[in-house]
């Protein structure tokens, strides 16, 4: 099927698959009407020709940054596009249909039926006041001639399918009474009740932690091949995509950049942008020592459509044909189902020896980086605890005064110019633990000493000078700064409320800071809304650096970010670390970020510290079960498809899901979830020990140990 | 949800208490003690004395208090200086009809407001969607004397299609005997309802159209019209509910403009009567029944609630 571009050189550019595909879609370009913050009108090019196509039970990944356009074409397959959105021109064909142009009972009988979507949140993508058992039934009520007592019996059915524990009494459930993982696999089994031929997914996993992410994913490939359906996996994590898709297709600034089966893309990119974002990934560089490869700048904004290859303000490789022309399309092998638009593509031969020296890095060389064991110490937590009513009020009763433990005895020492990682998934309480750390909370045992001091024993006066030495960055800065302050002042607060300095020594300060994080001066005039994501963490840096505090802690700080961005932010963290002799207490779920930054990591479960030990020591050995799950679980984007380590004894992706920190199980409080567990386990919280050598210590009764040879 | 009503009902009892001695407070601090305020000007200490000694007032406050509230609890709150009837006849007889009044506006106004609402978040940005918002405007900024004089201008005088004064009638079945004397005190203060619900309706169907969940309803094919009817008027509902019951004060002070306006023997009527003749009894028991349909109203807001969101339910 050839079409037609504006200037494409070699016309047959999608993959001649065989069969009539299921979906494909044809030049489609989508603008959206909308207005820009000064109120005046503005159409954004949101996708410019794209094409794609899909065979019957075929898997796509769609993977891009935030605004590529990856959502807005999915969702244009069924015409559930935001307001102002319009398709310009294109198709969208389905079977043969133009879902572009078909009308809305058209496009109803196929949503839900032919169709089917899970969205990103699966919360907010529930109604809440309706039980999960109605919206399950609701397409087929719908779309099949069935009576209520026959829809209410393939929704018990397809909520089995998903696996969702004793369906029958759970239809009576409302969202808000199912955990994340359960509420996604209700957003699954709506999608798939009418057994569609396509499922769209997108992000059905950002929203959720590790484990889950997992468990849904894996659901996800199971009941397609068991319904046979063809899946459209849209993410902006290559490691989400890596294992789960039979063809990836690279999308940026509105357009597909490439296009080709999973294995090929990730062993051989050829588009300078798919090759610049896998060398952004922190686990290219993790236990290196180097900086990460960053992608400088920004996407471009799609108001006007920019001329020639969209990624060439950014791309180290641009000459002037990219800037002047639009590049083609073109295929990168005989079949032609590798193809990339790019005019000086990756050489993957290159590539392929690069990614080789890479690999002879081992990990164990970084211990040169790592401060020694004797540097001193700048916080010491010691046994901590922190626990919080469940409900509270005057009138409470006492046996409802339940606690919520969310720290149960946690001992670290994080020591001056290094980076301390804390990593677990939501709700083992890595929040509350930097809260702690900081002194904004009062631990309910335990003693938490800065330089020394024990903060329980500072007056007034002694906790707010303590403040200058320790600062807090948060995941969402934007949220965290005062939006009608400017960033002059929003920089100068600390200054001024600590009474450092006078007005213009203050306004020095600010201009160093900026300068410090790569902002330019002139940004003290601006308001935060005014900068991207990455600038508003460059100023949260800012911030918190403002009084030179000797440590950071770090909450999230590059969650919210694309992985270009990431990547920057990480390198400016890490440079002002070595020139100020930083300590960084680094809050993460993702285990691939902290492994890149941290010196020495923290795994918590359910608010304690199972495992603590050097970063290199506990990612390649992990001694604890939950850590060893982790590790196994995450979705790893390493470039070259290697196929994960063999699984030993006692480990495997984690199933199950966290209990509820009001009511932990006794004893250790993983075994619940452990398939190592023993009844020694329910009955004695295991103490850490440092089985493997030093200063890895591990809090479990039957730690992984590596066979006697490896041992050391 | 047994349990969250006990529990609602036992916090609105604990609310009820403060309220009694709320008023209890006031009846102590009329301006120079009921005595002067009965008796006069011109009374002798003499007679004040034996005025406080009769009804008890020379006691000490806590005894008083105890006093007040057995009497509250047999349902004596006391009698009118101008009528010489009990507090607690007067009420009952006027209560029931003034809850009428209140009752049918706020129906009328939810029959007519919620459609409203919705039309206009369906058609925002549209023609419709400003005339109506106008005209809420309008309606709204107008005080409820005002409109209640338009309408008796208009349709009571200009087309005399409807009585200008209200039923006159002892008993609720007698005034609904005529209801066509019910409509302009119904519409009053029906108008300035309906214009608040339907602004607060329009912005709550426009939050919820915005929420995720109804993105996921259209991805089943549903149509805009099962979507609002299944999935958002629920949804809505909630605040809108919140809104009622905070609102029932306000309600009940309405009243006092609009019965007197309309001669409706309501509460309303009897507490300004009350009011021009100093007849304290009546108006501090006029007084704890509107504390007592404050607490209420919270109450059945609270139960609202609980019924249109399971996420309230199982918290509480």
């Amino acid at each position: 099927m050839p079409t037609t571009r504006p200037t494409g050189p070699v016309p047959p550019a999608e993959p001649p698959l065989s069969g009539a595909p299921l979906l494909s879609v044809e030049e489609l370009h989508l603008s959206i009407a909308g207005r820009d913050r000064a109120g005046a009108e503005r159409t954004v090019h949101a996708l410019d020709g794209v094409s794609l196509r899909l065979a019957p039970g075929e898997a796509l990944g769609l993977v891009g940054e935030s605004g590529s356009g990856k959502t807005m074409t999915a969702l244009s397959v069924l015409g559930l596009l935001p307001p102002g959105a319009r398709v310009t021109s294109g198709r969208v064909l389905l079977e043969g249909t133009d879902l572009a142009a078909a009308s809305d009972q058209v496009l109803r009988r196929i949503r839900g039926e032919a169709v089917g979507v899970v969205f990103q949140d699966p919360l907010s993508s529930l109604n809440p006041t309706m039980t999960i058992g109605a919206q399950v039934a609701e397409p087929l009520l719908l779309h099949r001639d069935v009576s209520r007592a026959e829809a209410r019996e393939r929704a018990v059915e397809t909520l089995r399918l998903v696996g969702l524990g004793q369906p029958g009494e759970r239809m009576k459930n409302y969202p808000h009474q199912l955990s994340g993982g359960m509420r996604q696999r209700v957003a699954i089994a709506m999608a798939l009740v009418c057994e569609p031929k396509l499922l769209i997914a997108d992000e059905p996993t950002t929203a959720l932690d590790v484990t889950t992410q997992h468990q849904i994913l894996e659901l996800i490939g199971e009941l397609r091949e068991r319904l046979g359906m063809a899946l459209i996996l849209v993410s902006h994590d290559l490691g989400v995509i890596a294992r789960r898709v039979d063809r990836v297709a690279v999308m940026y600034a509105g357009k597909v950049a490439e296009q080709a089966p999973v294995a090929r893309l990730f062993t051989s990119p050829r588009h300078r942008y798919t090759q610049a974002l896998f060398d952004a990934l922190p686990e290219r560089a993790a236990g290196t020592g180097r900086p990460l490869a960053t992608i400088p700048g920004l996407p471009p904004s799609l108001t006007r459509r920019p001329a020639g290859c969209r990624f060439a303000p950014r791309c180290a490789h641009a000459t002037d044909v990219c800037r002047t022309e639009e590049p083609a399309p073109r295929p990168a092998d005989d079949a032609g189902l590798h193809t990339y638009a790019c005019f000086h593509p990756a050489d993957p031969a290159a590539r392929a020896a690069a990614a080789g020296a890479a690999g002879v890095v081992r990990p164990a060389e970084d211990a040169a980086a790592c401060p020694g064991a004797d540097a001193d110490v700048l916080l010491g937590l010691d046994g901590v605890r922190k626990e919080y009513a469940l409900h509270s009020g005057p009138f409470t009763r006492r046996r409802d005064r339940r606690r919520v433990s969310a720290v149960a005895g946690v001992s670290l020492t994080v020591r001056r110019g290094e980076t301390f990682g804390i990593v677990g998934e939501s709700g083992c309480g890595k929040s509350t633990l930097g809260r702690l750390a900081v002194g904004m909370e009062k631990p309910t045992g335990g003693s938490v000493r800065f330089e020394g001091d024990d903060l329980a024993t500072l007056d007034r006066a002694g906790l707010r000078a303590h403040r200058r030495r320790v600062q807090l960055m948060f995941q969402d800065s934007y949220a965290a700064m005062d939006p009608r302050m400017r960033v002059g002042a929003i920089l100068r607060e600390p200054l001024v409320v600590q009474g450092v300095g006078d007005r213009s020594a203050q306004e020095e300060r600010v201009r160093e800071l900026l300068d410090e994080v790569g902002l330019e001066r002139g940004a003290v005039h601006r308001y935060p809304h005014e900068f991207s994501g990455g600038q508003r963490q460059r100023l949260g840096l800012a911030r918190a650096l403002a009084l030179a505090p000797s440590l950071v802690v770090a909450d999230e700080p590059v969650s919210a970010l694309d992985v270009s961005v990431q990547a920057q932010i990480l390198n400016l963290m890490r440079d002002l670390q070595r020139e100020k002799g930083l300590s960084y207490l680094f809050i993460s779920h993702d285990l691939a970020v902290v492994r890149y930054l941290a010196d020495r990591v923290g795994v918590m479960y359910l608010g304690s510290l199972v495992e603590t030990g050097p970063a290199a020591e506990v990612f390649a050995r992990p001694l604890h079960p939950y850590t060893r799950g982790l590790l196994e679980t995450a979705d790893s984007a390493v470039v070259g498809g290697a196929p994960e380590a063999e699984p030993a004894k006692g480990a495997g992706p984690l199933a199950g899901e966290t209990p509820s920190a009001a009511d932990p199980p006794s004893g250790c409080r993983f075994r619940t979830r452990c398939p190592l567990a023993t009844d020694l386990c329910a009955t004695t919280p295991p103490e850490p020990t440092a089985p493997a050598g030093e200063g890895h210590l591990v809090s479990c009764h039957f730690p992984l140990l590596p066979v006697a040879g490896r041992a050391g | 949800m047994t349990r969250f009503l006990l529990k609602r009902t036992g916090q609105a009892l604990v609310v009820l208490f403060l309220v009694s001695l709320i008023v209890f407070v006031l009846l102590h601090q009329l301006p120079g003690g009921p005595a002067r305020a009965i008796l006069g000007p011109k009374a002798t200490p003499e007679a004040i004395a034996h005025f406080n000694h009769l009804q008890g007032y020379d006691r000490s406050l806590p005894v008083q208090y105890g006093m007040y509230l057995k009497r509250l609890v047999t349902g004596d709150l006391g009698e009118s200086y101008k009528l010489n009837q009990p507090v607690l006849a007067l009420l009952t007889e006027r209560l029931p009809k003034t809850l009428l009044l209140t009752g049918l506006s706020v129906v009328l106004a939810a029959l007519l407001a919620i459609p409203l609402g919705v039309l206009q978040a369906v058609r925002r940005g549209r023609l419709s969607d400003y005339v109506l918002t106008g005209a809420a405007f309008v309606a709204y900024a107008t005080p409820v004397f005002f409109l209640g004089l338009v309408l008796i201008l208009g349709f009571a005088q200009q087309w005399p299609l409807f009585p200008a004064e209200a039923p006159q009638a002892e008993s609720v079945g007698g005034v609904l005997a005529e209801p066509a004397g019910l409509v302009l005190p119904v519409v009053t203060m029906a108008l300035g309802i309906i214009a608040m619900f339907s602004r607060y309706m329009r912005s709550s169907v426009l939050d919820n159209l915005g929420e995720d969940y109804v993105r996921t309803a259209r991805s089943k094919g549903q149509s805009q019209v099962r979507v609002m009817a299944r999935h958002v008027l629920r949804n809505a509902l909630i605040p809108l509910a919140g809104l009622l019951g905070l609102y029932l004060p306000t309600l009940f002070s309405g009243t006092l403009v609009v019965e007197s306006m309309f001669n409706y023997p309501g509460m309303g009527l009897l507490f300004w009567n009350a009011a021009q003749s100093n007849d304290f009894p009546v108006l501090l028991g006029v007084t704890l029944v509107v504390g007592v349909a404050t607490v209420l109203g919270s109450l059945l807001t609270d139960i609202a609630y609980a019924v249109l969101d399971p996420r309230i339910r199982s918290v509480s």
